[in-house]
């Protein structure tokens, strides 16, 4: 009934299916990555390119650091804030477009260029199908995550969850073909 | 291409995972085997493999998606004539950005106002339409201008606002050190504003200084109708809805009473929240001060508390950088105030919406006329109507339960709108039914040790609980759940019959409480016994239960649960780590358990569990805490134990503690004070009771002392029970002492405790109370010479003890209700001249007594009990003409206290009372046969 549950308390309740937990661990999540990218910017005063694998790892270093040995183990707070993760770009995406000029943080990958990025209106189709599958098969759903939207390597993951990487490219590749289907068939509708 | 439903999704995805597994060519073999096996399955497999190979091809989803490629954005599409320039602000309702007109034909920046993606159905679009129709009807300089609104292709509803670039305007009026009157000044364009508004017969509900802001030039805006309500649209159910959503959505520091409570909302809202903006531009204060820490702290100080008049509140640390930016100094600032800006800003602040400004353009007439130096229309409040006013402060009860039940039915009705909706829905408002619930037990916390709460309490729980209860109908139950709901139960059960504190008197109801709270808890802790919350309710259900047999009188009852408890102390405190609040708890418990063992007459027990509560370690400021009671209980085992001297040192540092700890008017702990009193009395000198140290004059005082705290307590609260029990027992204590020198002022005693015992709902306790008044009372009576009436109030004291299952019985503890009221029977016998009737029933009450099994010899209530008894049969066998049998009760009374006299210094001192009991009252035999 305390407020101030720490993140491992916050955590464990997600996971035992409390949804006011879920909803208040985002929200702490959200705002530390968030308070991260800010920081960034400030230090530097310019625009920052910050990659959300970055981000992410010194999310984990900090907010370790901060909680102590009480902290919950690192695959899954990465679980976690990968979801948060997902948000924070869909809302990026959203305002990048929007902008003109600067003032913002920007938000980067670290792997090159591309040009058939998804819109923004395609990744939140992307997400509220990643939330479909989340409900049959959650390690999908959170290697989407991981991988899309933090942009963590298939060895990334492979070693955070302590399985091969062929098994995480099997996985990735599964769970492509259920959003595809996902998505497009809710295009065409 | 076709969906695949979860369930195909299922089935196939094994399938999926091998074939993915195995390479391109084994992949083509095994996919012909399995289609042999399964061909509908293969045909749908062989499908998503070919999607597999395509979106590997176009390297779907490996990306990042963060640079998103210009040529798509939002930009392109236009919002309405506007592109986006940068985010402004965001919010749970969605995001604001800055935007400027596209087209070039004007220079104009906008704010557009985005509803998020979430909020995209149900009560959030509602709301967000709402604000555009609001809008639209308004057009006036001081209001943010409603230019435009529609739905993105996207399908994103907006609004183009004005776009206001300036400061709040308290922030705006300290930057530029205005003086009083410039600010009143600028304060009159947002009332004109407000007033434009409710000519439109539109309350925005939120008013606030981050709400109004002044842009460089000087121009006030009233921004943000989010809230805004239209009040012609009462009848509509989504309005409804919407209310609710929008009290929720309110500012509590802003809102005005009726928004905390549910009261209904008029313009008068409205003119609330501008006398609380005004107070703060006026003193750089919030009128309920800055000190809120919980939300039962809130709702009191909006409702009940009388806000400092403005030229008080400048009284600060900060006093002369306050009057500075008034371009004032302090002393000259404090005269300003005085005098009609105190009224008018009162009048604004009147708890009663109908005590306030008509409108909030007779607000603005004020302060024009003020501004002109003319008389203003408000009156200042005058003596008498301050009295009232405090007078009226017991209106919170009933405003605090129709703000639970308000906010509660309102989660309710909404968690049903949605029920019939999507699933994720639904589970949202699961959680949130479930965490108002939850706040409110906590509530229930928070105002418990505030007098008058009762009945609210009552409401608040059983609300709660009920809520708790309906979530876990239909879905299995997690274990958070099941614990929260047992600890409703718990706070139900509390204010039904917490002896401990204000509550009801419903104690059989709130023993099936406890049990009900036990089914849930005890699953729970069989599974897991470390687990320290389910062990902390058990732990909690037990130590109520102690008291609750010790209402009913069931003294084995009572002394199985102090053991029970005891050990579930003992294993809570080895759980790791506990809290400071739990800790109190405990410590509590052991106070309690102490107590029962008091009860029980192990007096060994009394101090093992005493020093055990000692033992707890509080930290810091709240070491102290429950000292004063666990020193009560010390107090009275030494007593019990014939150290009488001992007995009032102690109870006197007891009540030393308990005078400071009372002092914060925590109702339980104002109880545990008048107890404290009532224990230094009954060492210094109870009459017709145990022994004591017979300064009963001393003991009248303390007595006197515990009857004010107690008659405060019902006072303050109609519902509580407990208050007007401790009203008859002391009351009984001060009548008994009174009657043996002025038996009319005692009557009124008597009279006046009865008629408070019987305010209170009927049970067991209030018969035994009641039963126990009127046998005192009687003694009272035939000294006034109305013995009919004294026989009479013996007989209906017996009626009650019967309909509390205490009479007829075959044993009868020393000093207990039926024992006085037997012993009151017997003393009319002998006092009327009945000598032979007064022979056998004191006869009867002495064999009664051995039945229950004294321990004279060791127990000194026990010895002194008997000894009386004998005391007063021997005299009336002499009278019988029987001294046989009288000398052999004297022989026995002589030995008994020979035996006493080996292991207390002042057992000669006790005969002596024991003997001039019955002097005493010959004395007044005396008096009444001349």
């Amino acid at each position: 009934m305390g407020s101030t549950s720490s993140l491992s308390t916050l955590i464990e309740a997600a996971e035992r299916g409390d949804l006011s937990a879920a909803d208040a661990l985002f929200s702490v999540l959200y705002s530390e990555l968030h308070g991260i990218a800010k920081r960034e910017l400030a230090r530097q005063g310019v625009p920052v390119s910050l990659g959300a694998t970055t981000l992410l790892h010194q999310a984990y270093i900090e907010m370790a650091e901060r909680e102590g040995i009480s902290f919950p183990d690192r695959a899954r707070f990465m679980g976690y804030a990968a979801r948060v993760m997902r948000g924070l770009i869909i809302d990026h995406a959203r305002r990048r477009q929007a902008q003109k000029r600067g003032g913002q943080f920007e938000l980067t990958s670290a792997e090159t260029e591309f040009e058939r990025a998804p819109i923004d209106r395609d990744l939140s189709r992307i997400s509220e199908a990643l939330d479909e599958l989340a409900k049959t098969e959650p390690p999908l759903a959170e290697l989407v995550d991981l991988k899309f939207f933090c942009g963590l390597t298939f060895a990334e993951i492979a070693s955070l969850r302590d399985i091969s990487e062929r098994t995480v490219q099997r996985q990735w590749e599964k769970a492509r073909i259920y959003l595809h289907r996902s998505v497009r068939t809710n295009l065409e509708i | 291409m076709s969906t695949l439903s979860p369930g195909q999704w299922q089935e196939i995805s094994p399938y999926l995972d091998h074939a993915l597994s195995l390479s391109e060519e084994e992949r083509g073999v095994w996919l012909q085997s399995f289609r042999l096996e399964k061909p509908e399955l293969a045909e749908v497999l062989q499908q998503l493999l070919e999607e597999h190979r395509v979106l590997a091809d176009e390297h779907f989803l490996e990306r990042m998606p963060i640079r998103v490629a210009s040529g798509l954005s939002m930009l392109d599409q236009k919002i309405g004539a506007y592109s986006l320039i940068s985010l402004i602000g965001q919010g749970g309702m969605g995001s604001v950005w800055l935007a400027e007109r596209s087209d070039g034909r004007f220079e104009r920046r906008v704010a557009v106002k985005f509803l998020r993606f979430a909020m995209t159905s149900g009560v959030g679009a509602e709301r967000f339409k709402r604000e555009g129709k609001i809008l639209g009807q308004l057009t006036h300089p001081h209001i943010a201008e409603l230019m435009d609104a529609g739905v993105t292709p996207n399908g994103e509803a907006y609004l183009v606002l004005e776009y206001v670039e300036g400061l709040p305007i308290d922030q705006y009026c300290d930057q530029q050190k205005l003086d009083v009157d410039a600010r009143i000044r600028l304060f009159l364009d947002v009332v004109s504003a407000v007033a434009h508004a409710h000519a439109n017969l539109i309350v925005h509900r939120d008013i606030k200084p981050s709400n109004v802001m002044v842009r460089s030039d000087g121009q006030v805006k009233l921004l943000d109708f989010g809230i805004a309500k239209l009040l012609a649209e009462d009848t509509n159910p989504a309005a409804t809805l919407l209310t609710v959503e929008g009290r929720a959505a309110m500012t509590p520091q802003f809102a005005a009473p009726e928004q905390v409570t549910g009261e209904s909302i008029t313009t008068a809202t409205d003119v609330y929240a501008l006398g609380v903006v005004l107070y703060l531009l006026l003193t750089g204060q919030h009128p309920a001060g800055h000190r809120l820490h919980s939300a039962a702290e809130l709702v009191k100080a909006v409702i009940e508390s009388e806000p400092p008049h403005p030229s008080d509140a400048t009284a600060s640390a900060e006093a002369k950088e306050l009057a500075e930016k008034r371009a004032s100094t302090p002393e000259k600032l404090r005269r300003q105030l005085r005098g009609d800006l105190n009224t008018i800003v009162g009048k604004t602040l009147k708890k009663i919406p109908a005590e306030r400004y008509g409108s909030a353009t007779a607000l603005a007439d004020d302060l024009r006329r003020y501004l002109k130096h003319e008389p203003i229309s408000a009156r200042p409040d005058t003596l008498t109507y301050r009295a009232a006013k405090f007078a009226r402060r017991n209106r919170t009860v009933v405003i605090l339960t129709a703000t639970a039940i308000l906010l509660v039915i309102g989660s309710l009705s909404a968690g049903l709108y949605v029920a019939n909706r999507e699933r994720r829905i639904a589970e949202r408002r699961f959680a949130e039914v479930r965490q108002l619930s939850n706040k409110f037990i906590a509530l229930d916390n928070d105002i418990r040790g505030l007098p008058g709460s009762t009945q609210v309490r009552m409401r608040i729980v059983t609300d709660s609980l009920q809520y708790l209860n309906s979530l876990s109908r239909g879905a299995p139950i997690d274990q958070d759940l099941a614990l929260e709901i047992a600890y409703a139960y718990v706070r139900v059960a509390h204010a039904q019959g917490d002896p401990t504190s204000p509550n009801l008197g419903q104690f059989a109801d709130a023993e099936a409480s406890l049990n009900n709270a036990a089914r849930f808890v005890d699953p729970i802790l069989a599974k897991d016994p470390q687990n320290q919350r389910a062990l902390f309710i058990t732990t909690t259900i037990a130590h109520d239960r102690i008291n609750l047999a010790d209402t009913r009188g069931d003294r084995v009852e009572e002394l199985r649960d102090a053991r029970e408890a005891a050990s579930l102390v003992e294993r809570f405190m080895s759980t790791r780590p506990v809290a400071v609040n739990d800790l109190y708890s405990m410590r509590y418990f052991y106070v309690n358990i102490a107590g029962a063992f008091y009860t029980g007459r192990e007096f060994d027990k009394v101090i093992r569990y005493s020093q055990r509560a000692l033992d707890i370690a509080l930290p810091g400021s709240r070491a102290n805490d429950l000292r004063g009671a666990i020193l009560a209980n010390l107090a009275a085992a030494q007593w019990q134990s014939g150290d009488f001297d001992g007995a009032l040192k102690t109870a006197r540092e007891s009540i030393e503690f308990q005078q400071a700890e009372a002092a914060g008017g925590h109702a339980s702990l104002r109880i545990n004070l008048a107890n404290a009193y009532d224990l230094e009395g009954m060492i210094l000198g109870r009459q017709d009771a145990e022994p004591s140290l017979g300064r009963t004059r001393e003991a009248l005082a303390d007595f006197q002392k515990a009857l004010d705290i107690a008659e405060d307590l019902a006072n303050k609260d109609s519902a509580d029970y407990l208050g007007r029990h401790n009203i008859a027992v002391f009351g009984l204590e001060v009548g008994n002492i009174l009657r043996h020198k002025d038996p009319k002022k005692a009557r009124e005693v008597y009279e006046h405790s009865l008629a408070r015992i019987r305010e209170a709902k009927p049970n067991a306790s209030t018969q035994r109370d009641e039963a126990e008044l009127l046998a005192g009372s009687s003694y009272a009576l035939r000294w006034l010479g109305r013995e009919n009436d004294a026989k009479q109030f013996l007989d209906r004291a017996l009626e009650l003890l019967h309909a509390a299952q205490r009479y007829p019985a075959d044993k009868v503890e020393p000093m207990s209700d039926t024992y006085d009221a037997l012993r009151g029977q017997a003393d009319d016998y002998a006092e009327t001249g009945q000598t032979a009737k007064a022979v056998g029933a004191y006869q009867q009450l002495l064999d009664k007594i051995v039945a229950w099994g004294p321990d004279p010899r060791n127990d000194l209530r026990d010895a002194t009990c008997i000894s009386r008894t004998w005391t007063a049969l021997a005299d009336l066998l002499r009278r019988a003409r029987r001294p046989e049998e009288a000398g052999r009760l004297e022989a026995q009374r002589t030995d008994l206290w020979n035996h006493w006299n080996g292991k207390l210094r002042n057992a000669q001192a006790l005969l002596r009372q024991s003997l001039s009991q019955v002097a005493s009252r010959k004395a007044f035999l005396g008096v009444s046969q001349h």
